[in-house]
């Protein structure tokens, strides 16, 4: 008998290839299945990847990480995809929103450390009408003038912070000086603290707009040193505001004259280091400290125990504004912005700090407690800096108007 | 008034010296090889990198040794990455250096995180003299000492040795010198590692002013090519001018229109290129012409 087969089985090479194609779509179609069954949710993160703002970019991203976890890295039965693109300016920011929003169909957008950045974006979310979670920036128009339907914001507005931090600042002197990055988030809280200042019988002896990333303020010190300022008051953050306090340790300006700044990040305090940080700051959160409430404390541990250090105030952000996106998707059983934003206009959030926290459904600013922080005169710990030396406002009741009425603040949202 | 402004002009005279010596390595580099090396300031970065690890256990000579490791680095990198590029399409070491930058800043932040580290100066140089108007720091003159010891040296070494006169004679006719028997593999990887280590020494020392981040070769590469260009591609004595009259430029823009400070600098270069395409004391150079 003449056979061309040597297996035995009647099978030739051909046969065997097409069973195992076969066998082989019969073995994958249950995970094709699962796959669609299952689709990703994905959320869009704009943090910064270089610059000025880069630590802060990536404590964020961090932070949201860490919210994901909490939720098992699941919502809905649904796998949760965070999709980090940078945010670099305003133009590049908005470049990099319509990607995510347009070629990765997002389910919301989080992020933003520069105002300018948040308010190129605004309008797209508010076009395309997809969930922003503006985390990171403070300028007051955010939730003011420019506010925005599709906007809802984390951080604090340079309006209510100047506020906090004056009662101690007066108390050093009449005569301030401003240094200021020459952008959105910068002139904003030149103007809101001036006002505060002016009004209380205080003088400006000195305004400076620098460019955002100045490396060297040796010659804005120079200014400085000859103004004789009782206070000094940056609008710096970031890598800017390492090099300003380091430049001032340099020129023996250090705690000669009172120093602050509309809002804080450790991180750039711990990068200038024990011998050259000082100031008196707003802060929107502290990882330890008697303020601290349950779930961010349960946040700080987690942080610590994945990064081997504590978060700094960003990764509290976008821990929070990824908890609360994640938490209207869960509550509302959808990715529909239309519903997030509704849930989120009505939630209140319980446990993340000494009172509960909502965002207020006339201008979707998170209305919340901040500390008056103050950095410790001794530094003896890497991290710990700053002795906590009151809450703003003092009394929970007050939290609604020291965010300003809805006849102050302007903002109507567009039908 | 008067005094402010004098004030503003050595205080950018003084950062001045701190651009030349941030713009030393990129020149040689140019100058020497002609190279356009867009990493050179993932090298300065390095340079404080590598201080940071070893002043903990080694003090005072990690100023010296940080920057011989990198370049160290420097040498790996042009005996490996660099090498295969010669004579070729100069775009394609342009990119070569583009991604050597965004993979060692990935690797800096891998290795040291992302966040910023303290670095102060030397206890022995804190403090600041003053003389009538003027303010300077302590540790910006002994800057402003180990810049001009550095130009000094390099041009004893290039103008007075038998070394360096191989380097000036390579830069300019590679073929000729090769075939007078000279093996110039060997002295373009020695320049291309006294390039990157100068660039190690600057940022050594720009650690106590600036801040220590991944992300400082920002703060370095751009000066460093405004710099260059204008005083005038691989030229010494240019970089020298040309870095005081950015620091001046940068000074006194800061005294009356601080936002354009960093706007300055880009303009003088505009300024000088459309005066003198070569920059202020570039040479006609046959190769690049």
């Amino acid at each position: 008998m003449k056979t061309n087969d040597k297996s035995g089985f009647g099978i030739n090479r051909r046969t065997l290839l097409a069973g195992a194609a076969f066998g082989a779509t019969q073995l994958a179609a249950p995970f094709v299945i699962t796959a669609r069954a299952a689709e990703a949710i994905k959320i869009g993160l704009l943090l910064p990847k270089s610059g000025p703002y880069a630590v802060q970019g990536e404590i964020g991203h961090n932070g949201a990480q860490i919210a994901i976890d909490d939720f098992g890295g699941k919502v809905l039965d649904r796998p949760i995809d965070l999709i980090w693109l940078d945010e670099s300016s305003p133009q590049s920011t908005q470049q990099n929103m319509r990607k995510l929003i347009e070629e990765e169909k997002v389910a919301a957008v989080q992020g933003g450390v520069s105002s300018g950045d948040v308010l190129a974006i605004m309008p797209v979310a508010e076009r395309a009408k997809t969930l922003l979670m503006a985390s990171g920036p403070n300028a007051t128009e955010i939730t003011g003038k420019n506010c925005s339907k599709y906007t809802f914001r984390v951080d604090l507005p340079n309006k209510v912070t100047v506020n906090s931090v004056y009662p101690l600042l007066k108390e050093r002197g009449k005569k301030w000086y401003f240094v200021v990055a020459s952008y959105a988030w910068g002139i904003d809280a030149y103007n809101q603290m001036k006002d505060v200042v002016v009004k209380g019988g205080g003088t400006v002896v000195g305004y400076d707009q620098a460019p955002l990333g100045t490396t060297d303020y040796s010659s804005y010190l120079l200014k400085v040193r000859q103004a004789k300022p009782d206070v000094v008051y940056v609008g710096l953050g970031g890598t800017d505001l390492t090099n300003f306090l380091k430049q001032m340790k340099e020129i023996g300006l250090t705690k000669q004259m009172a120093l602050s700044a509309p809002i804080v990040n450790d991180t750039d305090l711990w990068a200038a280091g024990p011998d050259a940080a000082f100031g008196i700051y707003p802060k929107i959160w502290n990882y330890t400290g008697a303020h601290l409430a349950k779930r961010s404390a349960d946040f700080a541990a987690a942080y610590t125990k994945k990064h081997g250090g504590p978060p700094e105030a960003e990764g509290w952000q976008d821990w929070f504004g990824m908890t609360s996106i994640l938490t209207a998707i869960k509550e509302t059983k959808s990715t529909d912005s239309a519903k997030l934003v509704g849930f989120l206009e009505e939630h209140k959030f319980e446990g993340y700090k000494d009172t509960p926290i909502f965002f207020r459904n006339f201008d979707h600013q998170l209305v919340q407690p901040l500390l008056v922080a103050q950095v410790k005169d001794k530094i003896t710990d890497k991290y710990d800096y700053f002795d906590i030396k009151s809450e703003y406002p003092k009394d929970a009741s007050a939290l609604n108007e020291a965010y300003g009425s809805q006849a102050d603040i302007g903002c109507t949202f567009k039908a | 008034m008067t005094e402010l402004i004098i004030s503003q002009v050595v205080n950018g005279l003084v950062l001045g010296f701190l651009y030349v010596l941030i713009a030393i390595g990129l020149s040689i580099i140019f100058g020497m090889l002609g190279i356009v090396n867009f990493a050179h300031g993932v090298y300065f970065a390095l340079g404080a990198y590598f201080a940071l690890t070893l002043r903990d256990s080694l003090g005072p000579w990690a100023i010296v040794l940080a920057p011989l490791g990198v370049g160290v680095v420097g040498v790996i990198i042009e005996m490996t990455l660099m090498r295969p590029l010669y004579g070729k399409e100069p775009l394609l070491g342009l990119f070569m250096t583009f991604g050597i930058a965004l993979f060692i800043e990935e690797l800096i932040r891998t290795i040291w995180g992302a966040a910023g580290h303290p670095f102060n100066p030397p206890a022995w140089l804190s403090g600041f003299i003053v003389w009538g108007p003027v303010l300077v720091t302590k540790y910006r003159l002994f800057v402003l000492v180990v810049t001009v010891l550095i130009l000094v040296a390099l041009w004893l070494f290039l103008q007075g040795t038998r070394y360096g006169r191989i380097i000036r004679a390579g830069s300019r006719d590679p073929e000729m010198v090769s075939m007078l028997g000279i093996n110039l593999k060997r002295v373009f990887t020695a320049v291309f590692g006294l390039g990157t280590a100068v660039a190690g020494i600057a940022g050594v020392l720009a650690a106590p002013l600036w801040s220590v981040v991944p992300s400082m070769s920002e703060a370095a590469i751009m000066p460093a090519f405004v710099v260059v260009t204008i005083g005038g591609l691989g030229s010494f004595g240019g970089a020298v001018i040309s870095g005081l009259l950015v620091g001046v430029s940068v000074a006194l823009s800061i005294q009356f229109w601080p936002a354009a400070s960093t706007a300055v600098m880009y303009a003088l270069m505009i300024l000088i290129l459309l005066v003198r395409p070569r920059g202020l004391l570039g040479e006609s150079w046959e190769r690049f012409e």
